[in-house]
């Protein structure tokens, strides 16, 4: 399989190229270039997460949409609404509004909501056009005498 | 009789030892291109008509496997530490690439990944959802 000078008996010496190392090199291309392309790059939904503003938060709690995802239903603004027609309800509530600071959604979850259903609520959320605030609860550390 | 001795001459393959020499190149290629996070088992959630859009070289990747373990970037980690570590390792990033993928299973609690985010959204970075479209 080596390929290198081969004497032609002749006294000369030729290099050959082996037929069987041109195919080992293909090979090593053709795995070259499946490698390059299985490495395929992540792909995802991007989210603006803005923080909190402890100074806007009561101002606005009256003026924003809420979302409470829960692990079985969703409601807005407290009131339960079905999955399927989640995206009509947030669609009119956001429907004459076209400033993105009125565009808030307030979205609040339980700690029992599963993953999945948090990204579907909030694909929803995002496709209607709304712009997605968390409302996480704060840890505080308390001394106690 | 007489035979006469014939001289061979050893020549290194200098051609198979390129073929090596390619193949480790390609070896190192694979281990700096890809993060060792082949061991994490997850499984991503879906949604319907997701608009995505396709990461390049993100430099921060978070994910929470089936076990409700954190893992930094292939290294597994606690919720409180992750703010801070993150924040190191955007250092001063510009803010095109402070991107932060969050590749979450599906049956992962609020209380994990809600923190997660908190802790992306301290330290500057752009969250962005790994999920599958639905169909």
């Amino acid at each position: 399989m080596a390929a290198g000078p081969v004497s032609t008996g002749k006294g000369g010496v030729q290099t050959a190229w082996v037929l069987n190392l041109l195919t080992d090199l293909a090979f090593n291309l053709l795995i070259f270039f499946v490698v390059c392309a299985s490495i395929s790059p992540d792909k995802g939904r991007p989210q603006q997460v803005p923080s909190a503003s402890k100074d806007k938060a009561t101002e606005q709690k009256n003026q924003n949409i809420e979302v409470a995802i829960t692990r079985t239903k969703v409601s807005v603004n407290e009131a339960d609404v079905p999955t399927a027609e989640l995206r009509d309800k947030l669609a009119g509530l956001l429907a004459n509004k076209t400033r993105p600071e009125d565009r808030i959604v307030v979205v609040k979850s339980e700690k029992d909501t599963p993953y999945s259903q948090w990204i579907r609520v909030t694909g929803i959320i995002e496709q209607v056009g709304g712009v997605i605030t968390l409302q996480l609860e704060e840890e505080r550390e308390v001394g106690v005498k | 009789m007489r035979f006469k001795r014939r001289k061979i001459e050893i020549v290194p393959p200098y051609v198979a030892m390129a073929d090596i020499a390619f193949n480790l190149v390609l070896f190192f290629i694979m281990m700096a291109k890809t993060q060792d996070d082949s061991h994490i088992q997850w499984e991503p959630a879906k949604d319907k008509a997701a608009v995505t859009k396709q990461i390049d070289n993100a430099k921060v990747s978070i994910s929470v496997d089936r076990d409700n373990k954190v893992y930094l970037n292939g290294l597994q980690l606690g919720l409180r530490e992750l703010a801070d570590k993150v924040t190191l390792e955007l250092g001063d990033l510009p803010p095109a690439d402070r991107t932060v993928l969050l590749k979450i299973h599906k049956d992962t609690l609020a209380a994990t990944f809600e923190p997660i985010m908190e802790a992306v959204s301290q330290a500057g970075g752009e969250v962005v959802h790994v999920i599958d479209d639905e169909q």
